[in-house]
Order: C-alpha cells, then structure tokens, then sequence
C-alpha cells in the first residue's frame, strides 16, 4: 500500500465534496442550529429538565385561594411569585378559565394536627406551558406546607432520615443537560455523518460503474477503499471541533478540547469500518444504508449500556474529571479499530481480486 | 384510463423492484439485527444508560452520608479527610463532612449540589414511605383538576402573556359561572393502597418514566400525589408522540428518493422514458407505493397508541409534502454523497418547522401553522375546525403541488441525465417553468407560485423570533422578511438573466419586474383571504403580510423591490445578485418600519 496513493484518492473525494459545495451544506446546518442555540437551550433543557423553566419567569401570578383559611395562605402571601384572591370556588374556576387567573387553591376543613391528611385541589390549565411554570412555583409553596404539617404530626413518626443539610444555592440548571447530554452527541454526530458518508462514496463507484476506471489506474483496490476512509475520517475532528468552537462561542466552556477531539477520532473509525465493511458487502447505498443504520443503533445502545463507553468520556473530559480510564479505554477502542481494520484490508483485498478477476 | 393503467403498472413494478432488492440480501441479516436489538434494548434496561457516569468528584469524611448517593453513577465519590473543606486544586466538585455539605461556588460544583439534592429528596421520601402512620409522613396530598381554557386564539394572539393585567381586585369572569361543588376532602384510597404508588413511583426513573408514561398512560389511583410527586404538566409529552409517528416517514421518504436517484444513475430510467408513458403517470406510479405505505405505518401507529384516527388528517399533507421534497432531492442530486446532505438538511429545516410552533399548542395562535398541532390536540381530546385544518395544512398542501410539478415539467432526458453543479441543476429547473414564448406571464405565475415557499420561511423565522425580547425580535422579523420576499422575487429574474441576458434590454426589465411584482402581489392576497386571517391580525403578521387594505402602495413596493434587483443585474452582471437583494431588502425593510410600526415619525 502506497501513502501517495491514500493521498490521491482522499484528496479527489475532498475535492469532489467541495466542488458540490455539499460540505457547505453540512456547515450551514451546524450554523443553523447553533444560531438558535437559544431556542434549542431553552426548548431543549425544559424536555429534559422542566424544573429549570422556572428561572425564566419573574412575573407574580394571579392566584384564588379558595376553602377554609390554612397557613398555607400566609405562604402563598407572602411569596414573591403570586398574587393571591380570597374567591370563592365557582367564580375561581370561571375566571381561570378566561385566563384572570393561573391556578385556582382548594383548601378542606382538615386540621393540620387531624388522623387523615390534608388534600388540596388544584385547578390549573390543561397543557399550557404558562401554568407548567405556575406549577412549579407552587410545588415549592406545597413542599414547604408539607414541611410544616410533618412538623406538627412529627410526633406519630418513627424513623428519622439521615440528616444532611444542603446549602441553598441558585444555577446550575443547565449544566448536566449541556455537558452531560448536549455536548457528547453534538461531538459524536460528525462521526456518524463521516460513517455515512463512507458508504455514499464506495457504493457510488459501484453504481456508478466507474470501478473499472479506478482499477486500471495503479492504485489497487485495497488503496481505494482506504484513501476513501481516510477521507472521512478527516472529516470529524475539523466538525467536532466546529461544534466545540460553536459551543464555546454561545459562552460553554468545554475542558479538554484536544483530548475530546483525538476520543471522537478514533472511535469514529469503529463506525466509518463498520460502515465500510457494509459497503463493500451490498455495493448498492438503498439496502447497505438501511441495514447500517439499523446495525448503527444496536452498536450505539450497546456503547452507552457499557460504563466509562466513549461517549460517557467525552461528558468527563469535557468537564474535567477524566482520569487514566480514558488512556485504558482508548487503548481498548484502539484494539476494536485494528482488529476491524485488518478485517477490512483482508475483505477488501478479496473483493478486489474478484473484480480483477473479472 | 389509459394513465390509471400506467400508474398502476409502474407503481406494481416499483413494489417488484424494491422487494427483490430487499428481499435476498438484506431481509436475513436484517432479521439479525433485529434480534440483537431486542438484546441490547433488554441489556441496557438493566444496566442503565452510562452517558453521565463520573460527571462530578465528591469527597466524603463519613460512611453515612456516603451510602446515600453511592447509587447514583454520577458521583465519583472519594475519601476526604479533614474537618474542613479543603478543594485540593480541582480534586472536588463537592465535600461532605458529617453532616454538612460544602460547595465551592462554580457552575459545575452547584449542579452537583442540586444532583445531591435531589437525590437526597429521594432519600427521605423513600423513609418516609415505610413509616407506619403514612399520612403522618405524608400529610399532604394534591389532587390536580386540570380545566381546559375556553379563549379562543384571537384574544391571545399578540405573543404576550395571556394573564389579564393584574389589580388590587379580585377579576371577576365576564362569562356565565358554572357552579363547581367543593370537592370532598377525603382521598377515597387506603393507606395500603397509596403507599404501594409511592413505592412504585419513587422506584422509576422519573427522565424515563416521564416519557413512557404517555404511551401507555398509568396514573396514580385518582390522580393524587404528594407535592414532591408534582411534575409540572408539559405540552412536550405528547410531542415525544409525535417523533414516533415523524421519523418513520423520514424513514420511508429516503427510500424514495433513493429509488428516483437509481433511475438517474448510468442513464436507466432512459427505458421509462422512452416508453409512451406521461412524466406524470411515471412520477405518481413510482411515489404510490411509498405514499400507501407510510399511510399504512401511521395507520397502524394510531392504531397501537389507540389514538382517534382524525390524527390520519393533518398527517397525509405531511406525507405528501415530503414526498414531493424527495423527489425534487433525489431529480437534483448528482451523487450520493449530495443526495444526503440533501436530505439531512431538508429533514433538519422540516422538523423545525414541524416541531418548534407546536410546543406552543393552546398557548399561541402561531402553533397552528404546524399540522402537528392539530395531532396534538387530537391526542388530547380537543376538537379543531375545518377552518383549523385549513389554516395549518394548506401551505403544506400547495407547496407540495407546486414542487410536484416543477418535477413532472423537468423529469425528462436532459434534466434527470445532466451533470452540472447543483445550483446550475437548481435554474435548469426552473427555468423549465419559465416559457420562451410568454415570459412575463411564466414570471407571474412563478412569483405567485412562491408565495407558499415564502410564507414557509416567513413563519419558521417567526417562531424562531418569537423568542427574542420585543424590539429585536420586530426589526430582526421585518428584514428577514423582507429579505426572503426579495429572493423570492429575484430568482426568476435571475433565472431569466442567466437563459439570456439579451433580453434584459430596459423595457423588458421594467415588464419583468412588474409582472414579477404583480404576480407576488396577487399571490399573497389570495393566500392570505384563504388562510391565513387570523395570523395577519396580529402586529407580526402585519410585518410578514402587508395589510390587506391599499392594494397600490404594496404592488409598488414590490415593483421597486425587484427593480432593484433587475436593475443591479443589468448593469452589473450577475456578480451584482447578491449586493441587489441586500439593497432591495433595506429598501423593503425601511418600507415596512415606517409604514407598519410607524418609526422614524
């Protein structure tokens, strides 16, 4: 195998991803969605973790408190958040349901020192992301009553937790969503696109029946197919790095960049051989991308069932706690890709035997 | 007939064709792998998802407080030493001594401190389960009575809050009131029978089970629930929903254009071409099979979620739409590597537009411009009229039909066989639609044919605006508006430019550009009247839809907008496209800001 050969066939398929400008569109994509990061940060965070989507409103909602008088409407007074009513229940409800209002509070006779417990009724807005926040800024007043009713019933309780006592502190919210979720599969997606792409560019010498024209030139098969992998895999750290310099424009800090970037490398090749290897075996893009894809969720399920798997190193290094398990992972991957490589090459120098052959 | 008969043929040919590809290859190794997905699925339930494993470093002096976040993998936890907090450069994110736990001030240390604190919440609530007086434990229970908003959209239309302005008075309803009994203080459930949901829920994964949960919906015995158990009631459940039924047509749709790019590859659908079949009958023929099948798959995923099948409705314009994008994808494409950058891209823009408005459903009159809106609101049990359906699906629908036909005009020899780069292919296209005969007329049917395209975009920058504080959000609106407009204008004079710019003497820019303009105008107008009224009344859509009183103020702006444009290419070539939209755009935008928002007065 001859380096000047990789080099010729890596850099024709370079040239030929940017002379269709596609490459473009892959960087316009990247743009795109980071453009709307915003969007996506708050859309984004709020599926994984909705408590954080009460940060984002410091307005004083209008509240009926309606029953019989509790300490709970002392709370509900004296928070910054609400606006309380003394209403009854009819007109309540009337008025949420014209939008006056954002919740309404149903409050039973029960002493709080009574046998059964104490059962609130809560009227709010069905699937209405305003009254999702309104529920969260009452679940806080509804966990501090809940407190103090313990409190006068403590007497009847037995076991006592552990204690510990936790600083109240605010932020945060966003953390474990951006590195622990965001910034692995945004850094990982290149490697997937680079595994696609393999499979685009070798089933479309078949197809395109321009095979012939390749073998006859000095450059074995065998070389085809690696300058073709070369080309790919170069592809993914110049887009994982887009993403990292993406991320950290949008203020993310991100540890580790050149250590993340030689992580997704090397495990990108698993996927691009994988990816190869199922080219090579179906030469025709329909079938080998469907049975990829398929195969590609199984391997990736697997990864992420496994502790201390690629991906979960990429959230460590990004934050800085990556120790020497990411140099024994690493080591293993490199394994993974060798004995995949030499599977490759020996595959390859038989399918383009036969091609020789005729 | 005679094309009922050929459509039948080749879409019978299509089906042949595919399931032999399929079947002696692909169909035993599939079979494979999909057993060993339901390993790896079964595999990764019991092991868990290891994605944020070791994510923060804790250091703990005691056995006790250890054991209570030793279960959670996200903690590396270590021994500490020591009765103060001592960081030990960035050994630690967190430090627990005893009783106490000491965080260090970063972001990342204060993430931890809520993963702690959540996990401890956990803790205590799980104690608390076994105690035998649970409603001491427990005392108080919350039963959630959600109530459906009876507004109607145009009240809260204006992108604000939709709280009325607050007051020292309690509001009083304007509507009748129904009178609502007091709801009974008793929960109706024994102790036994509440601690066993307790258990139950504290033992799920609440990332998980927020989401499975909507498919198979297990609510607690009356809907009681302690107010740690309250989990605020999000429009993105059913959203996940709606991913379920989308991507398998995302799915389908590559198949598609796969099978139209094969026709393409070494000139075999030469064969179809030359015999005395319509492009038409070859072109819905080949889409049949595909568009039966994914009706089939949603069919058949309403029926397993057991969904009203309405949800069918809002879903084919979809379908439909993103066959017709398929197609185009796979006639423009000249390779593969084209073809899926292509399509990922089209699939990036098309989930944001299906899915960004609909998180909004029941808040904002915007969410309806997404077809999903409507399956959301389905699922939930509320009605949409056929106004409604209208509304949301009709751009889907039109850009569909118009993108259909773009394709039928070009699929031909020279078109499908041609090898130019992708935006030569793109003018090709539609210079295609263009006539040599009748110019101007092709160039006002165009520009009323891209209103569709143009209200598309104008309403995906819009929820995308949406979000940014007021000012910028307007200003931001009138010029991407205004820019899209202009392109949209632009591109069949510029199509027409590049066939022949010999034609571009004066008098014939000034007749294109005022077809052009007029074509637009008219196309805006008619959509608008059908669609689209409730969005126009708002103060964003008077930016994107010039009102529709003065008729003669909009057809000269939009005369001037493409003037610009032609002028620039005339005098510079086409070099001069870019710079002309760029100056057609502040032109249109100052128009807008002066007349619509009232600036500069």
């Amino acid at each position: 195998m001859k380096a000047r050969h990789l080099s010729i066939i890596a850099k024709n398929e370079f040239r030929g991803l940017f002379s269709e400008r596609t490459i473009l569109l892959a960087i316009l994509l990247q743009l795109f969605i980071a453009l709307f990061s915003s969007f996506l940060m708050v859309g984004l965070t709020s599926m994984y973790d909705p408590s954080s989507l009460a940060k984002y409103s410091r307005f004083r909602y209008n509240v009926a408190y309606t029953g019989n008088d509790s300490q709970m409407l002392d709370e509900l007074s004296a928070s910054q958040d609400f606006r309380v009513y003394r209403m009854n229940l009819s007109d309540g409800v009337a008025a949420l349901k014209e939008r006056k209002l954002s919740a309404v509070i149903w409050v039973p006779q029960t002493l709080p020192d009574a046998q059964e417990p104490v059962k609130i009724t809560l009227y709010t807005l069905q699937n209405d992301l305003q009254s999702a926040i309104v529920d969260l800024k009452l679940k806080d007043i509804f966990l501090h009553y809940e407190t103090d009713l313990r409190t006068v019933r403590a007497g009847r309780l037995h076991d006592a937790p552990v204690p510990l006592s936790i600083p109240n502190v605010s932020g945060g919210d966003f953390y474990e969503f951006v590195y622990g979720l965001l910034i692995p599969l945004l850094v990982f997606m290149p490697a997937i696109i680079a595994s696609a792409l393999v499979i685009d560019l070798l089933t479309e010498e078949y197809q395109h029946e321009t095979l012939e024209t390749l073998i006859s030139t000095p450059v074995t098969f065998a070389e085809m197919v690696w300058g073709k992998v070369l080309a790919c895999e170069l592809m993914v750290p110049v887009q994982a790095g887009a993403w990292i310099l993406l991320l950290m424009i949008n203020g993310i800090t991100i540890d580790n960049a050149g250590l993340i970037l030689l992580q997704v490398s090397v495990t990108s090749l698993i996927l691009i051989l994988l990816g190869t290897l199922t080219a090579l075996y179906y030469r025709e893009r329909t079938a080998a991308q469907f049975i990829f894809s398929t195969a590609l969720v199984v391997v990736m399920l697997l990864a992420l069932a496994l502790p201390v798997n690629p991906l979960n190193l990429l959230t460590r290094l990004a934050v800085d706690t990556a120790g020497m398990e990411q140099w024994i992972v690493l080591g293993i991957i490199l394994g993974i890709v060798l004995a995949l490589g030499l599977v490759t090459h020996l595959y390859a120098g038989i399918v383009g035997k036969s091609h020789q052959d005729g | 007939m005679g094309a009922l008969r050929d459509i039948s043929t080749i879409a019978r040919w299509e089906v042949k064709k595919s399931f032999s590809l399929m079947g002696t290859n692909v169909l035993p190794l599939g079979i494979i792998i999909f057993v060993l997905l339901i390993a790896v699925t079964g595999f990764a339930t019991q092991s868990g998802i290891h994605l944020q494993d070791g994510m923060y470093k804790v250091g703990i002096s005691d056995q006790e407080p250890a054991s209570l976040i030793a279960g959670d993998t996200r903690f590396a936890v270590s021994a500490f030493s020591g009765s103060v907090p001592d960081w030990q450069g960035n050994s630690f994110d967190l430090i627990i001594i005893s009783d106490k736990v000491y965080q260090r001030g970063t972001e990342k240390s204060r993430a931890a401190l809520r993963t702690v604190a959540r996990d401890y919440a956990k803790y205590v609530n799980s104690v608390y389960t076994r105690e035998e007086d649970l409603f001491a434990a427990f005392p108080l229970w919350i039963e959630i009575q959600p109530q459906k908003s009876e507004l109607d959209f145009i009240s809260t239309q204006s992108g604000h809050s939709v709280t009325a302005a607050p007051g020292l008075q309690a509001p009083v309803p304007e509507g009748p009131v129904v009178e609502i009994p007091n709801p009974s203080p008793d929960l109706g459930f024994t102790k036994e029978e509440l601690r066993q949901e307790l258990v139950k829920t504290s033992a799920a994964n609440p990332q998980i089970s927020r989401y499975t949960e909507v498919l198979g919906a297990d609510n607690p015995p009356g809907g009681f629930k302690t107010p740690s158990q309250l989990s605020p009631s999000l429009p993105f459940d059913s959203i996940i929903l709606i991913f379920v039924f989308i991507f398998p047509l995302y799915f389908t749709s590559q198949f598609f254009m796969m099978s139209i790019m094969n026709e393409r590859i070494e000139r075999r659908g030469e064969i179809l071409l030359s015999t005395p079949m319509k492009a038409s009958s070859i072109i819905i023929g080949k889409m049949l099979p595909y568009f039966l099948g994914m009706v089939a798959i949603s069919t058949g995923l309403t029926l397993w979620i057991q969904a009203p099948l309405t949800i069918l409705l809002p879903l084919v314009p979809v379908i439909f739409f993103f066959l017709a994008n398929s197609l185009l994808i796979g006639m423009l494409s000249r390779s593969f590597k084209e073809l899926s950058f292509l399509s990922l891209f089209f699939s990036t823009i098309a989930t944001m537009y299906l899915f960004f408005p609909s998180i909004f459903a029941n808040v904002h009159v915007i969410s309806f411009i997404s077809p999903l809106t409507l399956i959301v609101l389905s699922l939930q049990g509320t009605a949409w009229t056929v106004t409604d359906y209208l509304y949301s699906t009709s751009l889907f629908w039109l850009t569909g039909a118009v993108l259909f036909s773009v394709a039928i005009l070009n699929f031909k020899d020279e078109r499908l066989f041609s090898e130019k780069t992708l935006l030569a292919r793109f003018r090709e296209f539609l210079s295609e639609a263009i006539s040599q005969k009748q110019p101007f007329l092709s160039l006002i049917l165009l520009a009323g044919f891209s209103i569709p395209f143009v209200f598309m975009v104008q309403l995906l920058s819009l929820v995308l605006f949406f979000n940014l504080p007021m000012p910028y959000s307007l200003v931001l609106l009138v010029m991407v508006a205004a820019l899209v407009e202009e392109m949209a204008k632009g591109v069949g004079i510029y199509t027409i430019y590049s066939r022949d710019p010999a034609f571009f003497a004066w008098r014939n820019v000034v007749l294109a550009s005022a077809a052009t303009a007029t074509g637009f105008l008219v196309g805006e107008k008619l959509l608008l009247f059908v669609t689209l009224a409730q969005i126009t009344e708002s103060v964003f859509g008077s930016i994107l839809f010039l009102s529709l009183g003065v008729l003669w103020m909009p057809l000269v702006l939009h005369f001037t907008g493409v003037l610009i444009v032609s002028c620039c290419l005339k005098l510079g070539g086409r070099g001069w496209f870019a710079p002309g939209l760029v100056l057609a755009m502040a032109v249109h935008g100052l128009y807008n800001l002066y007349f619509i928002l009232g600036w500069f007065t």
